[in-house]
């Protein structure tokens, strides 16, 4: 019941996520290298090595995502 | 874990499921429809004003692109390649530019330089007829105006079947 | 495909090598100074670029990007000092399909907090290695200077598009110090729906980390051998178990990154992140502090005339869990907001908050970005600062580690970039760190000490990417 509950939220969020969004053709913006969520991994590597060293929490960062979506 | 190995489960099951067709395949005559919007006048790159209608009577390689779009930029010498070959069969190469500021296209062919007609569509009135899922999108029209087929992206590993359809039109 | 496939299910991530496929656009042409990096790359492996013939290459790397940069960290105080220079080098094979490798040295040299407190008298402790000691002058923080390491890490990750609706990403990673090796493998799979304006990932990882300290690996809570004494190379044979240890980290990921509009992108993660093994601190350890009325009320609790310092022990387990919301938004001027929160918990009783501002002004072909990052943590349940004479025979985990303490730090930072002609980009970034520490203040004599200091750091990076 619970996992039938969880599905259709998640379905109902995914559809809602459908509204959101642009045209592939109006994705100029987005293909930027700095638009990416991620836009410099190697000073985000260094950071990730300086606070995995500082602090007791680590990772749980992102990945990649939006982008020029050409094809 | 387990919840982990079903929801991959699934998505073996659903890529397998949607594996792209063959390429290189016509849409029969019987089927095929109309190039949406032939007759939408639109200035080309070179400052002149333009439709598809234009172009009747030839085979169209309608191809919609813009100047941010790294596969589109990987196309443009193939299709200049294909305009060089076989325009003299009946071949034309239409470019519609979809960038909002007609400038970024100028920049692009300075540097890519096209010998086919490019529309500048910075309204974007053509790709939602087109249905436009991907940049670039191009679109094959017969010599009576008739979409034959369709292809999404530009991979270097299909230009051979790219081609095949454009000779196949091209004596039809 | 199903093979691919069944290579990313086994195959499992360190999150760090997934923030390595940001999906950047690829720009096409530079070309001068990357035939200098043949060499490099030959070195680093990459037989596939160096066995081609000189006219073949010229070509070859136009389908190269690389980024290299150095960190220098320096904590102020002559604490630690850090140069890490790092290699990326990214093969595009068409607009989606890469390959990136990397490689990262680190050098690491000065003093670092030893876990015992300050004391009204002067303290000598033991190096880790059971070979001659330190002495720390009354008042001043006990901070081993022995600390000295370099480390060599090396990551390769391939990206690629399955079909139109999904993609995935297979990696592997391996590092090395004098003291501790890391092997791990990643993986990754996206789907992407509404016209590529949602991507749902799941992403794994898994890594075989082992450890192999200097002095071999103490036993948790048993007492450090006295520097000097008669029966010290006994007494430090006693509190030793073996020479190595291992643990390992498994991790999942599951996020979804939505196109909100044509300026702005937002992405939601839930990870999970379990450890297993040896995830104490070899080198750490926690004062035992004497709670007896006297005249040694809140010193160093004494066992045969000399201080008592006991070896730190954690949990050879630990559940990490994280939520992290980021969005990316870009203003009509081409400036550019970057603003990211994690939550984190753990069954150490740890939770933390960290919020990160990025803000890119844009001036033509130059950028200034500012930076603002805070973070906040609770501290671990079995985290004291000192111990107690009365309760150190009690204790079944204890560690005095500052990073599991109630802390906070903030980053200020400014990032400066400047854009070439054909793509290339030379940046520099300055960062402030500031770590503080809280917690009780102690009892007797110790409540004289600063038990928590601040720790500040400056970072510097350069970099160039072509």
């Amino acid at each position: 019941m619970k996992r039938i509950a969880v599905a259709a939220a998640l379905i109902a969020l995914l559809s809602g996520c459908a509204d959101l969004g642009v045209k592939p053709w109006q994705r100029d913006i987005l293909a930027q290298p700095e638009m990416q969520l991620i836009s410099d991994p190697v000073e985000a590597g260094l950071d990730d090595h300086i606070y995995f060293s500082k602090e007791a929490t680590s990772g749980g960062r992102g990945f990649g995502g939006g982008g020029c979506g050409c094809n | 874990m387990k919840v982990i190995r079903a929801s991959l489960t699934a998505a073996v099951l659903t890529l397998s499921l949607s594996l792209p067709a063959a390429a290189a395949e016509l849409t029969p005559v019987d089927q095929a429809k109309a190039a949406p919007m032939s007759g939408t006048v639109l200035a080309t790159a070179s400052g002149q004003k333009k439709a598809l209608d234009d172009f009747k009577g030839k085979v169209v390689l309608v191809d919609f692109w813009a100047s941010w779009c790294g596969p589109c930029r990987q196309s443009f010498p193939w299709m200049n390649q294909m305009q060089t070959t076989y325009q003299a069969q009946g071949l034309e190469v239409v470019a519609i530019n979809l960038d909002e500021e007609p400038e970024l296209a100028q920049d692009f062919l300075q540097q890519i330089p096209a010998d086919f007609t490019v529309l500048l569509d910075n309204k974007a009135l053509l790709p939602e007829a087109f249905g436009v899922m991907g940049m670039p999108s191009s679109y094959l029209i017969d010599r009576q105006g008739r979409i034959r087929a369709e292809h999404i992206g530009f991979h270097t590993n299909k230009v051979n079947d790219y081609e095949d359809s454009i000779k196949a039109l091209l004596v039809e | 495909m199903a093979v691919d496939l069944e290579v990313v299910v086994v195959a499992v991530t360190k999150m760090t090598s997934q923030t390595e496929q940001a999906v950047a656009e690829h720009q096409l042409t530079h070309e001068t100074s990357k035939a200098s990096l043949t060499m490099l790359l030959a070195s680093a492996g990459c037989a596939l670029l160096a066995g081609l013939p000189n006219q073949a290459q010229a070509s070859e790397l136009d389908n190269w990007d690389f980024d290299a940069a150095t960190l220098i960290y320096a904590e102020s105080d002559s604490r630690v000092t850090a140069a890490e220079p790092v290699i990326s080098a990214t093969r595009n094979f068409d607009s989606e399909t890469k390959l990136n490798l990397k490689l990262a040295l680190d050098t690491l040299t000065g003093a670092s907090p030893s876990g015992a407190t300050p004391s009204d008298q002067a303290q000598t402790f033991a190096r880790p290695s059971g070979r001659g000691d330190y002495d720390i002058k009354a008042g001043e923080q006990p901070l081993d200077d022995t600390f000295r390491d370099s480390r060599a890490a090396f990551s390769a990750t391939w990206s690629a598009p399955i079909n139109r609706d999904w993609a995935y990403s297979a990696g592997g990673y391996l590092s090395s110090e004098h003291d501790y090796r890391s092997l791990g493998v990643n993986g990754s799979i996206s789907r992407y729906l509404n016209e590529k304006n949602t991507t749902i990932t799941l992403g794994g990882s898994f890594s075989s980390d082992s450890i192999d300290p200097e002095g071999g690996l103490p036993i948790g809570l048993s007492a450090m051998a006295v520097p000097g004494s008669a029966n010290f190379d006994q007494d430090f044979s006693n509190s030793r178990q073996g020479s190595s240890d291992d643990k390992t980290i498994t991790d999942f990921l599951v996020g979804v990154t939505q196109v909100i509009n044509r300026r702005t992108l937002m992405q939601f993660n839930y990870s999970i992140s379990a450890s297993d093994g040896y995830l104490t601190d070899p080198y750490k350890i926690v004062s035992v502090i004497d709670d007896s009325s006297g005249d040694n009320y809140g010193g160093n609790y004494q066992v045969n005339g000399q201080n008592l310092y006991i070896y730190e022990k954690r949990p050879d387990t630990r559940l990490k869990q994280a939520l992290y919301w980021q969005t990316k938004y870009q203003r009509e001027n081409s400036d550019i907001i970057d603003f990211s929160y994690r939550f984190m918990f753990d069954d150490w009783g740890i939770n933390s908050h960290t919020l990160d501002l990025k803000y890119r002004w844009q001036l033509g072909d130059h950028y200034l970005e500012p930076q603002l990052r805070w973070y906040s943590q609770s501290a671990a349940d079995f985290y004291q600062r000192y111990t107690t004479a009365s309760d150190y025979q009690n204790v079944d985990e204890i560690s005095a580690d500052y990073r599991l303490g109630d802390m906070d730090t903030y980053t200020v930072g400014l990032r400066y970039g400047y854009r070439m002609a054909g793509g290339s980009e030379l940046y520099a970034r300055l960062a402030l760190y500031q770590q503080q520490s809280s917690g009780s203040s102690g009892f007797g004599k110790l409540k004289e000490q600063a038990l928590y200091p601040d720790t500040t750091a400056t970072m510097l990076t350069v970099g160039y990417k072509f």
